[in-house]
C-alpha cells in the first residue's frame, strides 16, 4: 500500500469549492448590485448630510460620505468604492461647497474641497487595505482548513495501516505458533517411530544373523543406515527451524577467538590431515555468539571436509575491510571446490553440489549458516571452481558502530 | 552396591516399552520394573490407587518419565510428584523424544533430576537405558521409603 503525501483529489476539490466561495464572498452578487451599492450608499449619506444641514448641524458631511465610501469598499470592492467617491466629491461639491448648487468650487472653498477628496480616498483605501488584508487572512484560514482536511484523511491512512499492520503481526504469530507446534511435534512424533525403525531392525539383525544370507544382511544395514540418516535430517531440520525461531541474544564477539575455539574443536576430524591453517587478525563483530560459532563451525568444517583429497590442505580464514561499520570474513580452502554457476544453490536447504558418496553430510550447513548471516543483517556469499577450492565470505555489523547506532535508538 | 531399586517406567508405546525392556533384561535390570502406560496409571501406581491399591507403598527408586503421554502428560506427573510431600523425594528421570529447549527448561524448573534424549541409535539407545538402569537402581542411594530388592 502507498501513503499519498501529494493532494489527493478529495483535497483537490475541498481546495476548489472553498476557493469559489472566496471570490463570491469578495464581491456580494453581481456587478449592478455592487454598484448600486455604491449609489445608493453615497445617496443616503447625503440624505444624512442634507437633514443634519436642515437640523443646522454643521460639518456633518464629510464624515457622513466618507463613511458611505468605506462602507462601499468594505463591501463592494474597488471599483464600486472610486465610483462612491467620485459621486460622494460631486454631491459635496453641489451641496455643500460654496457657491452652493453649482459644480464649481470657489477659490477659497479650494482646500477645503480637497481635504474632502483626499479625505475620501484616505478611507476608501484605508478600507480597500483592511479588505485586502482580511482576504488574505481568509485564504490562509482556508489553506488551514485544507490541510486539516489532509492531515485527517492522512491519520485516518495511517490508522488504518497500523490496523493492517497489526493484523499482519496477528497473523504472524498464528503461524509462528503453528510453525512451533509443527517443530515441536516433528521432534516428538517423527523420531519415535525412526528410532523403533533402528532399534527393531537392530534386534532382528542380532537375532537372526546366522539365518540371514549375505544379501539380506545388506538390506538389513541398508535399512538401518537410511533410518539413521532420516534422523539426522530431522535433527538437522529441526536445528534449522530453531535458528529462525530463537531470540538472539547480541553482545561483542571476538571473532579470532571464536575461529580458534572452532578448530580446536575441529581437533578430531582433523588428526592425521596434514592441514596448512592460515588465520589472519579478525575483527570484534556484534552478534549472538553461539549462533557466529555455528556459521563458523559449518564453514570451518567443510573447508577441512572438502579438502580430504588435498595434502597438504590449505585453509585459510581471514577478513576483508568492506565499509566502515560492516565486517567481512572469509573462509578460503584449496579442497573440492564448486562449479559458479550453481553458487545460487548453495545456500539451499538439503541442496548439495556433490555425490553423498563422495562427500557426507545432509545438506544443511551453509542454509544453517545463511540464515544467521542474514539474522544478524549481514550477507553471505560462495567463490569457487571446480577442483580449485572455493571461499565464502559473510558480513556482519561491526561492534562499534552497532553498539553506537543501538545507544542512539535507545 | 546393595541392591535393585524398583524403576518405574511411564511410556505410552508399547515399541519403546519392548525396547526399554530390552535393553534392561540385557543387564539384568528388568526384574523390578514396573510399566504404567500412562500419566493417569503413573500417578494412581504412586498412591496406591486403582489397580494398584493393594501393593505396598514404598516409592520406587527411579521414575523413568516420558514427556508426551495420554490424559496426564509427564510435565503434569513431575509437577504432582514435586508438589507432594511424601513423593517428592522420588528420583525422576525424563526420558523423551523431544529435543525442545522448552521441554528441557520446563522439565528442570519442575526439578527433575536428568533429562535424557532418547537416542535414535539402538546402541546409543540401548547404553542410554542401561546406564540410566545401573546408575539409579544399582549405584544410586534412593531417598528413604523406597522399593530395594536384596541382591
Amino acid at each position: 500500500m502507498m501513503i499519498d503525501h501529494g493532494e489527493g483529489p478529495a483535497g483537490v476539490r475541498v481546495r476548489r469549492a472553498l476557493a469559489r466561495s472566496n471570490l463570491e464572498s469578495q464581491r456580494i452578487g453581481p456587478g449592478t448590485l455592487r454598484y448600486g451599492l455604491s449609489v445608493v450608499s453615497v445617496a443616503i449619506a447625503l440624505g444624512l448630510a442634507l437633514t443634519s444641514q436642515y437640523y443646522q448641524f454643521r460639518d456633518v458631511g464629510v464624515p457622513v460620505f466618507a463613511l458611505s465610501i468605506a462602507l462601499t469598499t468594505w463591501y463592494a470592492g474597488t471599483g464600486p468604492s472610486v465610483l462612491a467617491i467620485l459621486l460622494s466629491t460631486a454631491c459635496f461639491d453641489y451641496f455643500f461647497t460654496e457657491p452652493l448648487y453649482s459644480f464649481s468650487v470657489s477659490s477659497s472653498d479650494l482646500p477645503y474641497f480637497f481635504v474632502f477628496v483626499a479625505w475620501g480616498i484616505i478611507v476608501g483605501s484605508f478600507s480597500a487595505v483592511r479588505r485586502r488584508i482580511e482576504d488574505s487572512l481568509r485564504q490562509a484560514r482556508d489553506h488551514l482548513r485544507v490541510e486539516l482536511e489532509q492531515r485527517k484523511q492522512r491519520e485516518d491512512e495511517i490508522r488504518k495501516l497500523n490496523q493492517e499492520l497489526a493484523n499482519q503481526a496477528a497473523e504472524l504469530e498464528a503461524s509462528n505458533k503453528d510453525l512451533e507446534s509443527f517443530a515441536y511435534s516433528v521432534s516428538h512424533d517423527l523420531r519415535a517411530p525412526l528410532r523403533h525403525v533402528v532399534g527393531y531392525s537392530e534386534l532382528l539383525q542380532r537375532q537372526a544373523s546366522s539365518l540371514l544370507d549375505e544379501k539380506s544382511g545388506r538390506y538389513l544395514q541398508t535399512i538401518l543406515e537410511a533410518a539413521k540418516r532420516m534422523g539426522n535430517l530431522i535433527d538437522d531440520l529441526l536445528a534449522f527451524s530453531r535458528i529462525g525461531r530463537a531470540e538472539t541474544r547480541k553482545a561483542a564477539v571476538n571473532l579470532e577467538q571464536l575461529v580458534r575455539e572452532v578448530v580446536a574443536e575441529l581437533g578430531q576430524e582433523t588428526s592425521g590431515r596434514d592441514i596448512a591453517w592460515n588465520i589472519g587478525t579478525l575483527p570484534v563483530c556484534y552478534g549472538d555468539r553461539s549462533m557466529l560459532k555455528v556459521v563458523l563451525m559449518n564453514l570451518v568444517s567443510n573447508a577441512v571436509k572438502f579438502t580430504r583429497m588435498r595434502a597438504p590442505a590449505e585453509i585459510e580464514i581471514g577478513s576483508t575491510d568492506i565499509k566502515e561499520n560492516e565486517v567481512e570474513v572469509f573462509v578460503r580452502d584449496n579442497g573440492a571446490g564448486f562449479d559458479m554457476q550453481y553458487a545460487n544453490k548453495l545456500f539451499g536447504v538439503f541442496q548439495r553440489l556433490h555425490r553423498s558418496e563422495e562427500f557426507e553430510g545432509t545438506g544443511i550447513g551453509l542454509a544453517t549458516a545463511q540464515r544467521i548471516v542474514h539474522r544478524h543483517g549481514g550477507k553471505i556469499r560462495a567463490e569457487g571452481a571446480v577442483g580449485q577450492g572455493a571461499t565464502f565470505y559473510f558480513s556482519l555489523p561491526q561492534a562499534q558502530y552497532a553498539a553506537e547506532r543501538s545507544a542512539n535508538t535507545r | 552396591m546393595n541392591g535393585l531399586g524398583r524403576i518405574l517406567i511411564v511410556e505410552d508405546d508399547p515399541r519403546d516399552v519392548e525396547l526399554t525392556l530390552t535393553a534392561l533384561e540385557e543387564y539384568n535390570l528388568a526384574n523390578e520394573v514396573v510399566v504404567t502406560r500412562d500419566g493417569a496409571e503413573a500417578l494412581d501406581y504412586l498412591y496406591c490407587r486403582g489397580e494398584y491399591s493393594s501393593r505396598s507403598d514404598d516409592n520406587p527408586a527411579v521414575t523413568l518419565l516420558d514427556l508426551k503421554l495420554p490424559k496426564v502428560d509427564g510435565l503434569e506427573v513431575l509437577q504432582q510428584i514435586r508438589s507432594d510431600e511424601r513423593l517428592k523425594m522420588i528420583p525422576v528421570v525424563v526420558l523423551t523424544s523431544s529435543h525442545e529447549e522448552k521441554d528441557m527448561i520446563r522439565s528442570y524448573q519442575l526439578g527433575v533430576n536428568a533429562y535424557v534424549v532418547k537416542p535414535v541409535d539402538f546402541h546409543e539407545f540401548v547404553n542410554a537405558v542401561k546406564e540410566l538402569g545401573v546408575f539409579w537402581a544399582v549405584i544410586n542411594q534412593p531417598p528413604p521409603g523406597s522399593i530395594k530388592k536384596a541382591s
